[in-house]
């Protein structure tokens, strides 16, 4: 019995014992710092710098990243970069923030567009504008309209990466089956109702979709020059108050009602691939999509897909859209030299050449205009005209805090709530009524973020 | 002298006094560290939580006493999310429970060839939940689903099975009755097969029929089976995520935005702390309180042999 008792004693500590070394064990990552470290590049030479890079690409994004990291690798043979896939950008910011400012952090994080916020406040990364200062790099060759989202007070804190706006996609046959010009597309909000009418067949086809999204909400609203938050959409201080639920926002709102309420508006729900391929299936005759999602519409659709500018209310001046996508983040804390490599890996990243790969591999902007006349993107365009209206809506973009888009910490909470907006506005409730609900949710969401700011 | 013997005499005794005590924590020592890692620290640490407002990175930033908990007591959305995780109870435990004991009561037949049955009826346990979901996702799919080709071949008007309000909890009760059946199943056969054969050979002999055997045999003697199972399906049920999570998302018009999915967004969508540990305490209390009242009356009923 006593025997059995200390065995068993013995056993419970050398478990603790166990236990704790797992605790303290966890997560310990290579530490790039140390090129000389078992773990990694025992067969690199000892004087090379390595980096993490984390981003959320997967499928054909991932692919496309993975081979221009690797050419950047084998480029040059100062440095090696290790994109590491850590998932969706919500998942992935996730990660972040439990490594974010320590040396643990990946040297670059590509962090999506409504992340912005979070990061200038979070104290994780350094400014790219140091960088781009220390190196005299020029700014002027990469797209203005991209660049406008990303810089808050004159600054550029992170290098824009992939990037894309909305479009409105069609189906050219339905058009002219419907009597329609399939080469010219409704423009206004009246003009896609009216279209939408006509296209709409009972029980088979409907006439006009939209992603059930903020992003679209978003986008509709930038293109009247509507602001989302006040503040100068949260570009002049830290933004108080939503201001989505005035005239413009109502106008989506009832743009989205009528059709809705005469029928001719059919809802997929709050997931892409269920949209795409109600599309796709001819279910949906005009649907919203991303200019990234463009080549994919043409290619798996059985029929002839057009492009076209997103619709904008009637009476009032086109302003274009604002950037959607990521970009890319230095980390803070980190050693000099890595600083150095990410920095090169980016100008890397941002240079004709890859750019122009970056666009046809995956359907993304090219952040530097000059890929635009790079030979693959020509026979690309040939193949794919449809490309050419994203990049042109984007071109014709008039600057404003409007179509550069807000800024606030809090935003995935507030699509949340103009999601359910959205979702209730189909379900019959009143426009104003739900739009007014979104801002009182997201005024607690932005004053709780406020209240809490260090 | 004498003294300091007694007295060492008297720690002897205490010490030996003790001995079962002592043997008993030892042997307790591995499950008490355990749970103070995983479950007692964490529990502590959300109430604490509860009380905060969290900054960006979600570590406590601003004591705000009871306001977390006055602020769900008043919003909408909570309400929403009370009735939505009570009506999805009610939708998969009892419709489960009965959906398994049927396909228990006739895999327990002595027929050739039932193994197979057996193991078909409790595949869905070897099925994880997201991959069963991604399933139910494609036959649930507005334009594409198999559920709608049906409809349609039966020229019946379509379903939006996940982004009509009023259907998204139905769905989504039905792909995890389906889920969930494969383990009540298991379990309610092993008591099934515990249950003696010369019970029955009695009640056979005493010229009783199938369903009074059923009545006064079978479900007496499974019911301590039963009430685990009937307590294991509620709790799986308030902590259902996985299925909402990919079907789902909360939605339509948060129709199916149960408490833990409610919690789930609150935390690593919103990052929002203090609320959302202020709803996990709330949830907490919950199934405490279904649980003991469970135990009160339920437990009344079980019949242990």
């Amino acid at each position: 019995m006593k025997k059995n008792v200390r065995l068993l004693f013995l056993f419970s500590v050398i478990f603790s014992m166990m236990l704790m070394a797992a605790c303290s064990n966890n997560e310990s990552k290579p530490e790039p710092s140390n090129p000389n470290d078992e773990e990694e590049g025992t067969a690199e030479s000892p004087g090379k710098v390595e980096i993490n890079f984390w981003h959320a690409m997967s499928g054909a994004g991932q692919e496309a990243l993975d081979s221009i990291v690797s050419d950047f690798n084998s480029s040059q043979d100062k440095y090696t970069v290790n994109a590491e896939f850590q998932g969706s950008y919500e998942e992935s910011l996730t990660k972040l923030r439990s490594v974010g400012g320590t040396k643990d952090a990946p040297a670059i994080t590509q962090v999506f567009e409504v992340g912005t916020k979070f990061m200038i406040d979070s104290g994780y990364i350094e400014p790219m504008q140091s960088f781009i200062d220390k190196d005299n790099y020029d700014l002027s060759q990469l797209e203005e309209n991209i660049l406008n989202y990303y810089r808050v007070d004159g600054k550029l804190y992170s290098m824009p990466f992939n990037s894309s706006t909305p479009v409105m996609i069609y189906n050219k046959d339905a058009f002219k089956e419907a009597g329609l010009d399939p080469e010219k597309p409704p423009q206004t909000f009246n003009e896609v109702k009216a279209a939408a009418e006509k296209l709409t067949k009972s029980g088979e086809q409907y006439g006009f979709s939209m992603l059930t999204y903020g992003w679209f909400f978003e986008q509709l609203l930038a293109t009247q020059g509507g602001l989302y938050v006040n503040e100068e959409n949260g570009r002049a201080g830290d933004a108080t108050e939503a201001v989505f639920n005035g005239e413009e926002g109502l106008r989506v709102f009832n743009f989205l009602n009528d059709m809705n309420k005469a029928g001719t508006f059919g809802n997929y729900g709050t997931n892409w691939d269920d949209i795409r391929a109600a599309f796709q299936t001819g279910k949906v005759a005009m649907y919203m999509d991303s200019s990234a999602g463009v080549a994919a519409a043409v290619n798996n659709s059985p029929f002839e897909v057009g492009v076209a500018f997103i619709p904008y209310a009637d009476d009032i001046e086109r302003q274009g859209v604002a950037i959607g996508g990521a970009s890319l983040w230095m980390s803070k804390g980190i050693a000099e030299e890595e600083q150095e490599a990410a920095w090169e890996f980016m100008k890397y990243l941002t240079t004709p050449e890859v750019q122009a790969k970056w666009h046809i591999g995956t359907g993304y902007f090219a952040i530097n205009p000059a890929a635009y006349d790079e030979d693959i993107v020509k026979a690309e365009w040939e193949k794919y005209p449809q490309f050419k209206v994203t990049v042109d809506q984007l071109q014709q973009t008039k600057p404003s805090v409007a179509t550069q888009g807000a800024l606030i910490s809090v935003f995935p909470e507030s699509r949340q709530q103009i999601v359910t907006a959205l979702e209730n506005l189909y379900q019959g409730a009143d426009p104003q009524e739900v739009l007014d609900q979104a801002a009182e949710g997201s005024n607690r969401a932005i004053e709780i973020a406020n209240k809490t700011k260090k | 002298m004498k003294e300091s013997s007694v007295s060492l005499l008297a720690k002897s005794s205490i010490w030996k006094k003790s001995l079962n005590a002592r043997t008993a924590l030892l042997y307790l020592f591995p499950s008490i560290l355990l749970f103070s890692v995983f479950v007692f620290y964490p529990m502590f640490r959300t109430i604490y939580l509860s009380f905060f407002l969290t900054d960006q990175h979600g570590s406590a930033a601003l004591f705000v006493g009871l306001e977390n908990y006055t602020y769900l007591l008043e919003s909408q959305a909570f309400r929403n999310s009370i009735k939505a995780t009570i009506l999805f109870v009610l939708y998969t435990v009892p419709a489960g429970v009965i959906l398994a004991l049927f396909l228990a009561l006739i895999a327990n037949e002595k027929l050739r060839g039932i193994g197979f049955f057996r193991t078909i009826y409790s595949s869905t346990m070897g099925i994880s939940v997201a991959a069963s979901s991604v399933v139910w996702l494609f036959l649930f799919h507005p334009s594409v689903g198999m559920f709608n080709r049906f409809l349609s071949l039966m020229n019946l008007p379509e379903v939006q099975w996940l982004l009509d309000p009023d259907w998204a909890l139905l769905s989504v009760s039905i792909s995890t009755i389906w889920l969930n059946t494969g383990f009540s199943f298991l379990i309610l056969l092993g008591g099934l097969q515990n249950i003696d054969g010369y019970l029955y050979e009695s009640a056979k002999i005493d010229g009783a029929g199938y369903w009074y055997q059923l009545r006064r045999i079978t479900i007496p003697m499974l019911s301590p089976t039963l009430f685990f199972i009937i307590t294991i399906s509620l709790i799986n049920a308030f902590q259902s995520f996985g299925q909402i999570d990919i079907l789902t998302k909360g939605g339509p018009s948060q129709a199916t935005n149960l408490i833990v999915y409610s919690i789930y967004r609150e935390a690593f969508v919103n990052y929002q702390f203090g609320t959302a540990s202020a709803q996990a305490v709330f949830l907490f209390l919950c199934i405490l309180i279904v649980t003991i009242l469970q135990f009160k009356f339920g437990e009344r009923k079980v019949h242990y042999q």
